[in-house]
């Protein structure tokens, strides 16, 4: 690899190259930047203008300062990983990656908290604690390789969020870079609940539009001392979401529920982490319970119980921990699996009260009718966190739209029952349009008031999270032709 | 030089394009079309983990790949860098939920760059030196050998050393020299073709002696030897087998690579078993097919060759063998080589061999399958970057362990470096070995120290 030399007349590459201290600081040329026009989320592209890889609070500062006084687009990249588009330079932004500051701070056991930069990854952190009887609760399935700081951008969430909750329930504090360059502190040595408002709230799950975290103090969780997960196996999905549903109305809190139907058991099935699961079932659930060990063998009876009354045709529990991580390997490995049985997919993140279940399923089968692409479910069927996959073929022309059409169908289909649009991957560029199915003109032009405070002059991350005005029209039409 | 330069000098001997790789035998698309970009494998690559950059990360490299076949990129340095930095470790398929072969597209892409860009001036001559005019012939090889065992025999070295006159040589060669093994007598000259198993025979396999192993570990083809024959194996060395063509492969020369593995199938087509103590040769002969795609007669020798091969911990793992009854007090560590446990699958059964030798303790080693930066040559091609990687490797290396095993001797030369540079004091040894001195211990019935020190 060779050593960059700055070789351009491009006076913004070369002054932003010179805030960067260290070797290969800069990439600005066009075939260096084609593997940035996108994210996880690949239906979208466009080229940065460059990516610059800071390594201090303060160069990122610099490089902020610049580019806002120069009128430069500009936004954060962790590990490229979400799925909403959200790091997508769609203005042919100055991509800011922050992988390369991924240094764990401090780890305070006293106090259970960990102070770590934004490029740290989200399961570094759990394993860098585990042999000391602690972990970091947030598990999105991208955790082997996403960032902490993506994770705050987008709150992230993850299979065991039912029971502990999602990335904003485990921030104690960030350290944010402003758009204009200043540096801010907010929720200060990590103490609960400062007074003033809840600006730690406002900033995480703010998409990166109102700054740029550098520095993140997280919460850490002591080890539950009992853990035991269930399989079960059902011939229909109602009898699956049924059980969901008889499971938390029993009292019983799992740390996780998941649930994946008939085409994405094809799929994980088909992939690189079989466990083995029958084809011909229409629902598999993962429930997982944690806690006091006493507790755990009762909750397990309860749920076997449930399961059975619910027409399970096979239902039992790990037999030993290698068992269980093949299950969750299985599942968290769920979406990248979807490649074994097509080309591409579209995966979306609809949320619905958990007794809608049944109705937002079978909604979603007549969309995939409808559309003519087939539409995989795997969700976190606890919270009622939905993620319809569909699936397609980007080379064949039109396919694209209609996928996207689709995915909005789903969306609609759980905002028309009380539900929303995004559980844990964000709005980014994929959902903008659709934030109309859950909010008002009036209520969209509040939210870009507050982030005016912030951005005034809307240069980082312009143009995800809220709709583009005029395009609202032309969705409700093209919902009307698929319905 | 960009492509379209290229073009006008040379024509493309096919007309068959994809779109901008102009050569026969592109990266398949079949190969890319499961990349649905998830990123599951960006922790796993070990120039990623240096970088941060997502061109240097499979992810990337995938997408790259992809852009040229789709007209959006052209087959120049800019596209070069990042295909020729891959380590080839396979650390992403194995972390990659629908097993794209990266390792594979990085190949064929490489063979693309080659034809496209060819080297040129002391790069092409040192590359065609060792590539054609040395790895695959024997003689040479064993005459490079006689001329370094003069070189460490004689007192030149030790005078190369004194007189600082190595300081010549750039600082990564410079350690190479440092580490370079002893060199010895090659199994080859040593033995008969047949070697007889000690007793009743149960089994007939063939042995790949490999090119730069049979100069410079020839102890290590010395004891799957004997351990074998102990085991009840009549060894075979086909004397016209050569070298196993994963060089030539990995710096894009395909061709070269064919009428290797033509050669060895032929020289291995009436045995059963072909045995590989070496992970890198073991994970490219179990590879043939990939270069027969166009050549069906070919391909599908390659194809009834590819079952056939088997590295020697698995074959021994399998087919069973005596466990040694003698002490090695030790400690021990086991490092995977990638192309052994990514490449090949093979994580267990050396393990299993190190702890069914009596007094064998086993510490683990955290990340044990990721890459030491050996990889072919690319610690000569990419040093800066085979450093960097290798350091990494070093802080995984428990502190109070007296021996590191491992299944390939790159990665032993890699860590043999390792062990010095970062001031470690640990002894680097292959799996079979190991194995090995139990046996000889066991024979010559003493009971305590540490054989062969």
């Amino acid at each position: 690899m060779a050593v960059l030399k700055i070789n351009t007349t491009d006076k913004h590459i070369i002054n932003l190259a010179n805030i960067v201290d260290g070797p290969r600081t800069i990439l600005y040329k066009k075939a260096d930047l084609l593997a940035y026009d996108c994210d996880g989320f690949t239906i979208h592209k466009h080229l940065p203008k460059a990516v610059v890889f800071p390594k201090s609070t303060e160069e990122v500062s610099k490089l902020v300062k610049y580019c806002s006084d120069n009128g430069l687009p500009f936004l954060a990249r962790g590990a490229g990983t979400g799925l909403s588009g959200g790091a997508i330079p769609i203005n042919g932004e100055v991509i800011i990656s922050m992988v390369r500051m991924k240094k764990l701070i401090s780890i305070d056991l006293a106090n259970r908290r960990a102070v770590v930069e934004p490029g740290f990854v989200n399961l570094k952190l759990t394993n860098s604690i585990s042999d000391k009887g602690y972990y970091y609760a947030p598990d999105p399935s991208s955790q082997y390789c996403c960032t902490i700081g993506g994770n705050v951008a987008e709150n992230a969430g993850g299979a065991h969020c039912l029971k502990y909750g999602v990335t904003t329930n485990h921030i104690l504090g960030l350290e944010v870079v402003l758009p204009n360059g200043e540096i801010v502190e907010i929720g200060r040595n990590g103490v609960l609940d400062e007074p003033g408002y809840d600006l730690l709230g406002l900033i995480t799950g703010s998409e990166g539009t109102l700054g740029i975290v550098t520095k993140i103090t997280v919460r850490i969780l002591k080890n539950p001392e009992g853990k035991q997960t269930v399989l079960a196996y059902f011939d229909k999905v109602e009898d699956g979401s049924q059980a969901v549903s008889d499971i938390i109305s029993a009292g019983i809190v799992p740390a996780a529920l998941e649930m994946m139907d008939k085409i994405a058991i094809e799929a994980v099935e088909a992939a690189a982490f079989p466990v083995g699961h029958p084809k011909d079932i229409e629902a598999v659930l993962l429930i997982e319970v944690d806690g006091i060990a006493a507790g755990i063998e009762e909750q397990v009876n309860q749920i076997l119980e449930v399961c059975r009354k619910r027409n399970v045709r096979e239902v039992r529990a790990a037999k030993d921990e290698a068992e269980r991580e093949r299950w969750w390997a299985n599942r968290k490995t769920g979406f990248g699996a979807m490649g074994a049985i097509s080309p591409d997919y579209l995966v979306q993140d609809g949320v619905i009260p958990r007794s809608k279940l049944p109705e937002v399923l079978s909604k979603i089968s007549q969309i995939s009718k409808v559309s003519g692409l087939r539409i995989a479910n795997i969700f976190h069927a606890g919270d009622g966190n939905l993620h319809p996959l569909v699936l397609f073929d980007a080379r064949k022309p039109g396919e694209i739209d209609k996928a996207l059409e689709a995915g909005s169908a789903c969306l609609k289909a759980c905002a028309d029952v009380g539900g929303t649009i995004t559980g844990e991957h964000g709005v980014g560029i994929e959902k903008r349009e659709e934030m109309r199915f859950v909010f008002k003109d009036e209520e969209i032009r509040a939210q870009t008031n507050i982030r005016e405070v912030f951005n005034p002059n809307n240069l980082l991350n312009a143009g995800k999270l809220f709709p583009t005005p005029g395009r609202c029209v032309e969705i409700k039409k093209e919902l009307k032709s698929l319905s | 030089m960009s492509v379209k330069e290229t073009v006008l000098k040379q024509d493309p001997p096919c007309t068959s394009t994809l779109g901008n790789y102009l050569w026969r035998d592109p990266p398949q698309e079949s190969k890319w079309a499961d990349c649905v970009h998830c990123g599951m494998c960006l922790e796993s690559c070990p120039t990623y983990e240096q970088t941060g950059e997502e061109q240097q990360s499979p992810r990337g490299r995938v997408y790259l790949i992809k852009a040229v076949a789709e007209g959006k990129l052209f087959v120049d340095e800019h596209f070069a860098d990042p295909v020729f930095s891959c380590l080839d470790c396979r650390a992403c398929t194995t972390a990659c939920p629908v097993d794209v072969d990266v390792g594979g597209l990085i190949e064929e892409a490489r063979g693309q760059i080659r034809q496209s860009m060819p080297l040129k001036g002391w790069k092409k001559t040192v590359n065609r030196f060792f590539l054609h005019g040395v790895f695959p012939h024997h003689n040479r090889l064993n005459s490079i050998g006689t001329l370094l065992r003069f070189y460490q025999k004689s007192g030149l070295q030790k005078v190369v050393r004194k007189t600082k006159l190595i300081n010549i040589m750039p600082k990564h060669l410079r350690e190479m020299e440092s580490i370079m093994p002893e060199v010895k007598s090659c199994v080859h000259k040593k033995y008969d073709s047949v070697i007889k198993a000690n007793g009743e025979t149960k089994h007939e396999v063939s042995l790949l002696t490999g090119c730069v192993m049979d100069v410079f570990f020839s102890d290590i083809n010395e004891s799957t030897i004997t351990v074998l024959t102990r085991n009840g194996n009549d060894v075979c060395i086909p004397r016209n087998q050569t070298c196993c063509g994963a060089l030539h492969v990995h710096a894009g020369d395909r061709e070269m690579g064919r009428k290797l593995a033509k050669q060895n199938i032929e020289a291995f087509e009436n045995a059963e078993t072909v045995i590989v103590n070496a992970a890198g040769c073991g994970c490219m002969m179990k590879e043939y097919t990939e270069l027969f795609r166009d050549d069906p007669e070919w391909k599908k020798r390659a194809e009834s060759f590819e079952e056939k091969v088997v590295d020697i911990s698995k074959y021994l793992h399998d087919t069973g063998y005596e466990k040694p009854k003698a002490m090695l007090k030790t400690r021990i560590t086991y490092h995977d080589a990638c192309h052994l446990a990514h490449g090949q699958g093979v994580r267990q059964e050396p393990r299993d061999i190190l702890l069914d030798i009596p007094g064998v303790e086993m510490v683990h080693m955290p990340k044990a399958d990721s890459c030491c930066g050996s990889a072919g040559i690319y610690n000569l091609t990419h040093p800066e970057m085979a450093d960097a990687v290798l350091k990494s490797k070093m802080e995984n290396v428990p502190d109070d362990v007296e021996m590191i095993s491992m299944g390939n001797p790159g990665c032993m030369m890699q860590m043999a470096l390792g062990v010095q540079k970062y001031g470690r004091n640990q002894k680097i040894v292959h799996t079979v070995q190991l194995l090995d001195w139990a046996y000889q211990k066991e024979e010559r019935g003493s009971s305590h120290g540490s054989p062969k020190d």
